[in-house]
């Protein structure tokens, strides 16, 4: 029931802000996530579908668990965006998923969590409206996957111009910082949606007590230093040195990171500065040099952030490790899959392609 | 007073009592436990379950496992008012 009221509801938010009665069943739920993980792609197709054209990966994907998603929307559209539609579709179905079989204070957690892809459509609104984009192609772009209902979502695309789309979110969380927005200032805009989102999300971890939320809290602050790091890496390399336009675009509450001391850092200070953190292991064999590219360092991070998810899973076999981990790994093959649809519309070469994925 | 009525009553518990007292103990406790157990193991086996419907089997025999417990308390139980 509470599917078919996300999809045609017109209630743009749910009431998740109390904390929800009950316990978290981490038994039933986790073990439901596991099987669902192991449905996920292996890492042997992806070199297969490097080799296949469109239409064959859409009906690849169409074999797989997307079939559903595929079949609805393949009426409406077709090519790359019935693939970027319908693998949109997937993940918010996936994590309404998450929502149902949850309860408690993981269902809580999980809902805090998940505030990102409201976050992440507010900022494609925006920059569809100040770009005059189609509402296709904006509606391409939402994941309805946090508290926006879909048909909310549309309505939203289908305004006219940013204002209408701000004063419409009105009574959400967000409206005294877009209240800001001068059609201008959208990067400003979205650095501080983005630290909203972050310093929401630790207020609802607070200071953590349980297992669980402890655990929860040192997987967002590994999250934040990821996010930092490689925003370090792309401003160092395009010589931005000096701390006061550095700090304004870093995440506060890193696990293990400083920006404040790396930030005023050259290069090669910066580099020698990260062989004493524990990433150091993971960028190591591409960051010390100094051609090497951003794509790669970035996707060995994030490779770093998933492998230690999955390590921490396997630490805490009974917590809210395994859901998360099955979260970001359901994100990244999304992204796996879009990257490899878009490259292979924009006729990208495959090693091109291949660099920019994170196959686990 | 009181324990002179009980000493001339004999022991507030005699072996046979205590035999039986004890056996009760043996399958409430293995009971419980055995139960607590499967609840665990059970919601976790629907949860796969629900994902992949062949872990059916596999589901079922773990599910049944602390079974075990109850049966050992039931044996000792019987041991016991057979002693």
């Amino acid at each position: 029931m509470r599917l078919l009221e996300r999809l045609w509801g017109k209630t743009p938010s749910r009431k998740s802000d109390k904390k929800k009665k009950g316990t978290s069943n981490y038994a039933y739920a986790v073990t439901r996530v596991r099987a669902m993980k192991s449905k996920l792609l292996p890492k042997e197709t992806y070199p297969r579908l490097l080799n296949m054209g469109i239409d064959e990966i859409t009906r690849f994907i169409q074999e797989s668990e997307y079939k559903n998603d595929v079949d609805e929307l393949a009426m409406k559209y077709s090519g790359g965006d019935l693939a970027e539609h319908a693998l949109n579709r997937n993940l918010a179905l996936t994590y309404d998923k998450l929502l149902r079989i949850t309860s408690g204070e993981l269902n809580y957690l999980i809902t805090a969590y998940l505030k990102r892809y409201d976050i992440w459509n507010v900022k494609t609104l925006l920059r569809g409206k100040i770009y005059n984009a189609s509402v296709e192609d904006i509606l391409e772009s939402l994941i309805s996957a946090g508290e926006f209902t879909y048909t909310f979502l549309s309505e939203l695309a289908a305004k006219a111009t940013y204002q209408e789309v701000i004063d419409a979110l009105k009574e959400t969380d967000y409206y005294p910082l877009l209240q800001e927005f001068d059609g201008t200032n959208l990067a400003y805009i979205e650095n501080e949606l983005d630290k909203a989102y972050y310093s929401s999300l630790f207020a609802v971890i607070g200071r953590p007590r349980s297992k669980d939320r402890k655990l929860f809290a040192r997987f967002i602050k590994l999250e934040v230093d990821v996010k930092n790091l490689s925003n370090l890496f792309r401003l160092k390399k395009a010589g931005v040195e000096k701390s006061e336009e550095i700090m304004p675009l870093m995440i506060e509450g890193g696990l293990e990171l400083n920006p404040e001391k790396l930030a005023s850092l050259p290069y090669e200070q910066f580099i020698d500065e990260l062989r004493q953190t524990h990433y150091w292991d993971a960028i190591s064999s591409v960051a010390g040099l100094e051609t090497a590219s951003l794509t790669i360092v970035e996707s060995r991070l994030i490779r770093y952030y998933l492998e230690s998810a999955t390590t921490y899973s396997h630490v805490s076999p009974i917590s809210i490790v395994p859901i998360m981990d099955y979260i970001i790994h359901k994100n990244n093959e999304v992204t796996n899959l879009r990257i490899i649809f878009r490259g292979k519309e924009a006729g990208l070469d495959d090693t091109l392609i291949k660099d920019q994925l994170v196959v686990i | 007073m009181v324990g002179e009525e009980l000493a001339i009553g004999g022991p507030f518990l005699d072996a046979d009592g205590m035999k039986a007292l004890g056996a009760a103990l043996a399958i409430t406790v293995t009971g419980l436990a055995s139960a607590w157990a499967e609840k665990e193991i059970g919601t976790a086996a629907i949860g796969a379950m629900a994902e992949n419907e062949g872990l059916f089997g596999k589901g079922l025999i773990l599910t049944v496992i602390p079974e075990t417990i109850v049966i050992f308390g039931l044996v000792v139980a019987l041991l016991i008012n057979s002693a």
